[in-house]
């Protein structure tokens, strides 16, 4: 087996708490294409990892603001330059009835796009995984699944699974490129 | 510290032995004193893989008799939804009840009674989130479910009620040919539109964000080749990466954070359809806060109608607990009294504001032709609720299933009682007059349940009922590891992971 047919290396855990302690023995040790895939997201785990809080946050900002602003401009454009229309003598820009829709198209960007962008970023904002359909890790069952990708630049398949034989793994497996894995 | 190896949740296997207070282990201190825990949310010593088995289960098996012979009932309710509509589209709006005085009938009606339906799953999902109440995990996915799809209903009835349904987009503010002729952005009937269509999406997105990993969950049991490749699609490719976790957890808590008030806003706007009228009987302030503290009341006991159902059904006790019942009871209870509050406010604002006409509407709501609605109304939904008062009761299965019917039969009579009573009896006695459902009423409000409980169980048969990343991530590690401590476990080769 040559090393470039090698997609990268996985390390089986059982619970959070080992999780965690291998997580930041990984980071600690200089790894950088590394990742933890797991049945649901454990507390503590981004700073385990290395890893700085989302910025996600700053998107979601950015979005409600432009659905506020797209509301505003709808609203005031129909109502006071395009079809103003005399409601007992009131102003044309009314801006208290204008607040409900402001108020959902401000809900409707932030959240709908928030979603979106979430979900591209775990894909994008990521190191290569393991092809779901081909590899079976068990992350989506009780496994907690260390991943080495070899796309790390200190690569080297063997010191790979050395160290996560180190790390007190309960199985240690090598992924081919086609997925095929073998201990 | 190092915690004990052995859990106290190891024993609680079923819920007989859940009491509804914490567990206390004597002389657990760190100083020898007693230490008290909550009792386990998952009972019956489940691993975490037991949770994939137990809830993917239903979607991997076919159906059972009961499931079809439910899902035929259901769907001849959705024929019977289909004729009417149809005969309504076809005579026009003269086959219903609806004529003056009474110009808002048993559409306006369905509408607010679905909607308020649909307020409980996001309530339960983003705001029992936001306050870290974990029992939410057990029962927010098909709360979740049941919002979108008593939405769906709900959307039925605005559209139909314009009377010309096939026109139904000139509500939506478009560059149009007409003039333009734009929608009158001051009224609460355009503020409708974007409240509930942005309503019905965002909890579509939540919910889907929910299911994203649990679709992985099941895509990964599969064995036809097909069915990985659809939730494989489905689920975006999920692999329980924690760099996807990051943004999955920043993202979810966002979406909580704007569900929150959106649940708010919904049922507001609602109430503004009615309260910015000058209607006596609808023009109040108390309005908003009464509407949506019915909705959740109304909510909460829809919950509590399904997953009795589902408990049972699909074997779900040890995830579903009697805790989960109480909690939800709890919530019944409260927002009973605050509905009966409410109720009351409206009889002393219609005596203090020394106002003729509020004073007769109010008078002749609760005594008048219409007592008989108001008295079930009352019943129902103030008197019936303090049976909660005694735990036992709170954890009585049954008694839990009929107040909870019981609730949403004094809901629907609730907005019976604020359409009908206030319309009924015009300014001019000379006006006044009676409402009356007619056959295509009944035929068009029943057809709306069988189109609920279609999309129900369609739901139950082809997606996980309860969100098994979160239950997971709120069971005890001790109890759910694959493998006791100290103890090597096989690799997991391609194809393995089946059990």
């Amino acid at each position: 087996m040559s090393a470039s047919s090698t997609s990268g290396v996985i390390g089986y855990f059982l619970e959070p708490s080992e999780a965690l302690a291998a997580a930041a023995k990984t980071r600690d040790a200089g790894w950088k294409h590394f990742d933890f895939l797991t049945p649901f997201p454990i507390h503590g785990m981004e700073e385990a990892m290395g890893q700085r809080p989302s910025w996600i946050p700053y998107v979601t900002a950015v979005l409600a603001f432009i659905g506020i602003l797209l509301a505003q401009a709808l609203q005031n454009y129909v109502m006071v330059y395009d079809w103003p229309l005399n409601f007992g003598g009131k102003p044309h820009a009314s801006w208290p009835s204008f607040v409900p829709i402001t108020f959902e198209a401000m809900v409707f960007w932030a959240a709908i796009g928030t979603a979106i962008v979430a979900i591209v970023a775990g894909r994008v904002d990521s190191v290569p995984q393991p092809p779901p359909l081909l590899v079976k890790t068990g992350a989506t069952v009780d496994r907690f699944v260390l991943w080495i990708s070899a796309t790390d630049p200190e690569w080297d398949a063997g010191e790979a699974v050395e160290f996560v034989r180190s790390l007190g793994a309960h199985g240690v497996e090598l992924v081919e490129a086609g997925g095929k894995t073998h201990a | 510290m190092t915690r004990p190896e052995t859990s106290p949740y190891a024993t609680v296997l079923d819920d007989r032995q859940l009491t509804g207070r914490p567990i206390v282990l004597a002389g657990a201190g760190p100083l020898g004193g007693d230490v008290e825990v909550p009792e386990p949310l998952v009972t019956g010593a489940k691993k975490w893989k037991d949770v994939d088995q137990d809830i993917c289960l239903h979607t991997e098996q076919f159906p059972t008799r009961r499931w079809w012979i439910a899902f035929a009932v259901a769907l001849s309710m959705v024929g019977v939804l289909g004729f009417a509509l149809a005969s309504l589209f076809y005579s026009g709006m003269g086959i219903a009840g609806v004529n003056q005085p009474v110009g808002w009938g048993s559409f306006i009606i369905n509408f607010v009674f679905w909607i308020g339906i649909g307020h409980a799953g996001t309530l339960i999902s983003a705001v029992l989130y936001l306050f870290r109440q974990q029992w939410r995990t057990g029962i927010n996915r098909a709360a979740e479910a049941m919002t979108l799809f008593a939405v769906a209903c709900a959307g039925i009835f605005p559209i139909i009620h314009l009377g010309r349904p096939w026109f139904a987009y000139w509500l939506v503010p478009y560059p149009n040919a007409r003039g333009p002729l734009w929608v009158n952005f001051n009224s609460p009937l355009a503020w409708d539109i974007f409240a509930i269509s942005t309503y019905g999406l965002v909890s579509l997105t939540f919910w889907y964000m929910g299911l994203l990993p649990d679709l992985a969950t099941v895509r990964d049991r599969a064995t036809h080749p097909w069915r990985r490749h659809l939730y494989n699609a489905l689920s975006f490719g999920w692999t329980g990466s924690h760099r996807a976790w990051r943004h999955y957890e920043s993202a979810y808590l966002i979406l909580a954070a704007f569900a929150t008030p959106l649940v708010f806003s919904v049922h507001t706007i609602v109430s503004f359809d009615f309260a910015t009228s000058v209607m006596p009987g609808w023009h109040a302030t108390i309005f908003p806060p009464y509407f949506v503290i019915g909705a959740i009341f109304s909510g909460f006991a829809m919950v509590i109608t399904l997953m009795s159902i589902m408990r049972g059904v699909f074997n779900l006790k040890h995830y579903i607990t009697l805790n989960h019942m109480e909690a939800m009871a709890k919530v019944l209870l409260l927002t009973g009294m605050l509905v009966g509050f409410a109720y009351s406010t409206e009889f002393f604002m219609a005596w203090y504001s020394g106002s003729e006409w509020e004073g007769f509407v109010f008078k002749n709501r609760a005594f008048g032709p219409y007592g008989w609605a108001y008295a079930i109304m009352f019943t129902c939904n103030v008197f019936v609720p303090q049976l909660f008062w005694w735990k036992s009761l709170r954890r009585h299965p049954v008694v839990l299933f009929v107040v909870s019917v019981l609730v949403n039969v004094g809901m629907y009579f609730e907005r019976y009682v604020i359409v009908v009573t206030s319309l009924h009896r015009d300014f001019l006695p000379s006006s006044w007059g009676m409402y009356h459902f007619t056959f295509w009423d009944y035929a068009i409000l029943i057809g709306s349940f069988g189109l609920f409980f279609t999309l129900f169980l369609l739901f139950v048969r082809v997606l996980p009922v309860v969100a098994i990343s979160e239950v997971k991530g709120v069971m005890d590690p001790r109890v759910a590891r694959s493998a006791p401590p100290g103890r090597q476990v096989a690799p997991l080769g391609a194809g393995e992971v089946r059990p």
